[in-house]
């Protein structure tokens, strides 16, 4: 016979006021195994948790239901509570009777009956119950960082400081992301480059960091704690350690005419290239698809011409394995291209605005780097069509995000800021020349950020117009804006120099196929998904993951340098134990019974599902069977459903204790 | 049942002289395996006692080669015997099968559901025209009315990716597909009328479980229905325990059976098991386009997570 405790909360009123607490611990008192029932207006209080250990060592009692609220809400605490009275803390439940009862009914007798029956099977429940204890697995203080972007800088460097070493894996040639794009940042409008260049010289410099540029994540295996990465190295045909990053190969290289990336295609670059000059390694890579010798085996000049011999055409791709025990994901973002629709997409492009065919209708980041110092016109803002100095700009805002016709709903955050300076920027090198904003709002919370737009306007004398743009067109050599200014009630048309999107922030390409080798979820637009969105901004769901930047969302840098930062604490508090306690709440199979058919292991999202050999005292193979690994073991119970013969069991949630609960009713 | 094709008695006769080739074969096939020690027992058929008739056997013995037969008298699925619960055979070592096309389907599910794999056992695959159907006294010919209900619909005559094909397959009459035409009566019904007719039909259930006992998936070391704490199906034969059982059956196979029929053929009580198969064998077509046993498949619709799944059910 078990002896059991049931307490019951008030909750304030949000329980006592539909539901009568009373006469469930009334009602409580006559169940079978049931030793002591109480209610008390706030369990969860100092005198209400002491309540429940006095009770427990007075009364003896073996398990706990407390009915209360959600476990999500209290089940920590009072498990907790349970275990500084002596008893393991797996022995005691919650019933909810706040979301599951009385916030959802109104008539109090049926709310208390239905109350009661909660307390009744959570009482079956515990009577069933059995101690389990806590599994401990190792962790490995290292951390892997995908994406070489601020976000991903800045996680690495304060994962790195603290003392742990960091793989950072970067996509492209060079770290630096969109920031090392940037000529002047909001709303300080200081050099970008200047601010972004030394973390990333920091990053190379820094002892604890190893740094795989040119490189992607080719798979994720293990979990939290114990993840082994394999990580594809791209052929950079170049041999990091030998070059010295003298240069001479780019200036060699007679292959001058490609576009450059960087410079949004403004400007160009040879085959064999380092992105920006402040790149970071110092490495060039050669770009196979354009280099004549990957072409047509004709060239060779850069391997003649490199002092060290650094220039390998025979580099293949290459697999590195890391083991780490934390990831934060930073991948980062993509700017919408609205030229065309993209197929098989419900987003449904902005052929209207002429981007992609009129040179002189350009992007925001496009005319990031016209007006960049580093950029390709020197810091000079010219048209793209022809070089002149553009007299009348205008400047278009929310194209993409907040057109749920068109398939975005969401804000992009970053671009009624960037649009206010770029205002600004293109008034301080074109002092005669006029800058036009179509703009829905202005959104401008944060440090600072009104007065910087209200300066656009009164200071810098941009126009800002209220309305939408329905289209623009090309008209001899000016670019006509159709729109309308609601403010006033009427359609307006500018006869535009230069014309500049403000297009709408999505994730990275590939953002669904990196999350699938994860195993983190993501939104609709391919943004991951955070755990909680008020409580864990920064974890995923998936233990051991966290993320930084505008791969969650979009965001601007110092949000992103925050939540970069608050990743990295998340890691290092991971990191602060040798030990990872995780919940015992895990599948056992019966291996008596299993018949390895690995049902289990095809279902298990964890890959916790494993093949165990059973061998006789002379070593003879008997069978297979299923095994789960409890620390991978995540407790979905998936298993326990899928199996046909039921030889698999959740603890905590096994069949029995399910049926004994429905039984009961 | 098929009381329809009682009534017309038909004199179309099948052609089952391939038979006699596919004997000849499977037994020098048998002789060659042991005596060259490729397998260590063959699973096949031998004659019963009543003439005419057949039952599996299990030969070790290359001299024994000769008791082999088959017939369309061959009716059971023998892939049963490779499971992991048939340990003692499974104790012999490597071992040889001879299958016919939808036993072969069978064979295919059973290595996608790690039972064996394919190296582990040589399949004889015999051409089939068709067996007899339940109730037919041994020694009949092969016509319209004692040819087994699944054969009138076959669509594998021949066992593709057999290690040997044995017997050679005659012309084939046309035969109406009298289970199609039962299915399509039952489609046509209201739920409240289909659920009458399952009542119905399982109400003669005697809970003998001929039907798991028979059926090449049915393969647990302990079913879920014999469970006793806690009991998930009566397990006495009454109409709960009775609809119970029969439901998990048709669940628990959806997406693994391949319509052998087994069931069916054991069924004392002349229940129309292999209806409920089918049901959700095409239902599983419908929503996923796939049909078990086609090929040994790693991972099932039903134990695999796509994007493009239907979602149409979450409402």
């Amino acid at each position: 016979m078990s002896r059991i405790g049931v307490f019951i909360c008030h909750c304030g009123e949000n329980i006592s006021r539909t539901v009568d607490v009373e006469q469930v611990a009334q009602a409580a008192r006559q169940m079978v195994g049931v030793a002591y029932a109480c209610d008390y207006k706030y369990m969860c209080s100092d005198p209400g948790q002491t309540l429940l250990k006095k009770a427990v060592a007075e009364q003896r009692l073996e398990g706990i239901v407390v009915a209360a609220c959600s476990p999500r809400m209290h089940e920590k605490t009072f498990r907790n509570a349970a275990q500084g009275a002596g008893l393991n803390p797996f022995l005691c439940e919650m019933a909810n009777i706040r979301e599951h009862c009385s916030w959802v009914h109104d008539d109090r007798a049926e709310a208390t009956a239905k109350a009661t029956d909660i307390v009744r099977m959570l009482v079956e429940r515990v009577r069933k119950n059995k101690k389990l204890i806590p599994i401990t697995v190792p962790v490995t203080k290292r951390a892997l960082v995908i994406g070489g972007g601020i976000a991903g800088i800045q996680a690495a460097l304060d994962i790195a400081d603290c003392g742990h070493q960091v793989v950072l894996v970067e996509r492209e040639p060079s770290i630096g992301g969109h920031m090392a794009m940037l000529s002047e940042t909001f709303p300080t409008l200081d050099c970008s480059q200047c601010i972004m260049t030394p973390r990333m010289v920091d990053v190379v410099n820094h002892p604890n960091i190893i740094l795989h540029t040119y490189s992607e994540i080719e798979s994720v295996d293990g979990y939290i704690g114990n993840f082994s990465i394999t990580i594809k190295k791209k052929a950079r045909s170049v041999d990091m350690a030998k070059c010295t990053g003298c240069g001479v190969c780019m200036e060699k290289c007679p292959q001058k005419k490609i576009p450059n990336e960087f410079d949004k295609n403004l400007g160009f670059r040879p085959a064999i290239y380092v992105p920006f000059p402040q790149a970071v390694p110092n490495t060039p890579v050669i770009d196979r698809e354009h280099c004549t010798k990957f072409i047509n085996g004709k060239c060779g000049v850069c391997q003649k011409v490199c002092g060290p011999g650094a220039v390998d055409y025979e580099q293949q791709d290459q697999l590195v394995v890391e083991q780490v025990g934390a990831i934060v994901v930073a991948t980062g973002f993509k700017l919408y291209d609205i030229g065309e629709k993209p197929k098989g997409s419900a987003i449904k492009g902005y052929g209207e605005f002429g981007h992609g065919k009129i040179p002189d209708v350009i992007d925001g980041l496009t005319f990031e780097r016209l007006a960049s110092a580093s950029g390709p016109t020197g810091g000079k803002i010219v048209r793209p069509s022809d070089g002149k100095e553009p007299k009348q700009v205008v400047f278009v805002q929310c194209v993409g995000s907040r057109a749920r016709e068109k398939g975005i709903s969401y804000c992009s955050k970053v671009c009624c800021m960037y649009t206010a300076k770029h205002t600004m920027l293109y008034k301080h090198k074109v002092h005669d020349g006029q800058a036009y904003v179509f703009f829905m709002d202005a959104r401008t919370p944060g440090k600072s950020y009104d007065e910087f737009w209200r300066r656009a306007i009164e200071e810098e004398e941009a126009v800002y117009i209220r309305g939408m743009v329905s289209r623009v067109y090309q008209k001899g050599e000016k670019v006509v804006v159709m729109g309308s200014d609601i403010a006033v009630g009427v359609q307006v048309e500018i006869e535009a120099d230069l014309v500049v999107l403000a297009t709408a922030i999505q994730p990275r390409d590939g953002a669904d196929t990196l999350a699938q080798k994860l195993g983190i979820s993501y939104d609709k637009y391919h943004f991951y998904s955070e755990a909680h969105a008020k409580l864990r901004p920064v974890e995923c769901a998936t233990a051991g993951i966290y993320l930084a930047g505008a791969c969650q969302g979009p965001k601007d840098i110092p949000e992103t340098v925050a939540q970069a930062s608050a990743a990295a604490a998340k890691v290092m508090t991971l990191f602060s134990k040798d030990k990872l306690e995780r919940e015992p709440i895990v599948a056992r199979v019966n291996e008596k019974y299993c018949v390895g058919c690995f049902a289990c292991k095809k279902v298990c999202a964890y890959g916790a599902v494993e093949e165990k050999e059973i061998r006789d005292r002379q070593g003879n193979l008997i069978r297979v069977v299923a095994y789960v690994n409890p620390g991978v073991c995540s407790g979905c119970g998936t298993c326990q459903a899928t199996c046909p013969s039921k030889s698999v069991e959740l603890d905590g949630y096994t069949d029995e204790q399910v049926m004994a609960m429905l039984e009961t009713l | 049942m098929n009381k329809s094709s009682e009534k017309t008695k038909s004199t179309v006769t099948i052609d089952t002289s391939g038979y006699e080739v596919a004997t000849q074969e499977i037994r020098s096939e048998a002789k060659r395996l042991l005596t060259e020690k490729i397998v260590d027992a063959v699973v096949g058929y031998q004659g019963g006692r009543r003439g005419g008739s057949a039952v599996p056997v299990v030969i070790t013995d290359p001299d024994q080669a000769e008791k082999l037969v088959f017939s369309a008298a061959c009716v059971n699925n023998l892939s049963i015997y490779l499971t992991k619960a048939k340990k003692e055979i499974r104790a012999k070592g490597k071992l040889a099968v001879v299958a016919k096309g939808c036993d072969l389907r069978a064979l295919a599910g059973l290595m996608g559901e790690s039972q064996f794999k394919r190296e582990e056992v040589v399949i004889i695959g015999v051409t089939c025209a068709g067996v007899h159907r339940a109730g037919t006294q041994p020694g009949q010919p092969l016509t319209d009315s004692t040819i087994a209900k699944k054969c009138r619909e076959c669509s594998v005559h021949i066992p593709e990716g057999s290690d040997l094909i044995v017997g050679k397959l005659p012309p084939l009459p046309n035969l109406s597909p009298t289970e199609k035409e039962l299915m399509e009566k039952l489609d046509a019904m209201t739920p409240a009328l289909r659920w009458e007719f399952w009542k119905e039909q399982f109400t003669r259930c005697i809970r003998c479980l001929a039907c798991r006992q028979v059926c090449p998936f049915c393969y647990c070391e302990q079913c879920l229905c014999d469970r006793g704490r806690p009991q998930a199906v009566d397990t006495s034969p009454r109409p709960s325990g009775n609809m119970g059982w029969h439901i998990v059956r048709a669940m628990h196979l959806a997406g693994r059976c391949a319509g052998c029929a087994e069931c069916e053929r054991v069924c004392p009580m002349d229940i129309p098991l292999n209806l409920l198969n089918r049901k959700m064998a095409e239902e599983l077509k419908e929503l996923y386009h796939y049909e078990a046993g086609l090929k040994p498949v790693e991972k099932g619709p039903l134990t695999s997570y796509d994007e493009k799944d239907d979602q149409s059910f979450i409402k």
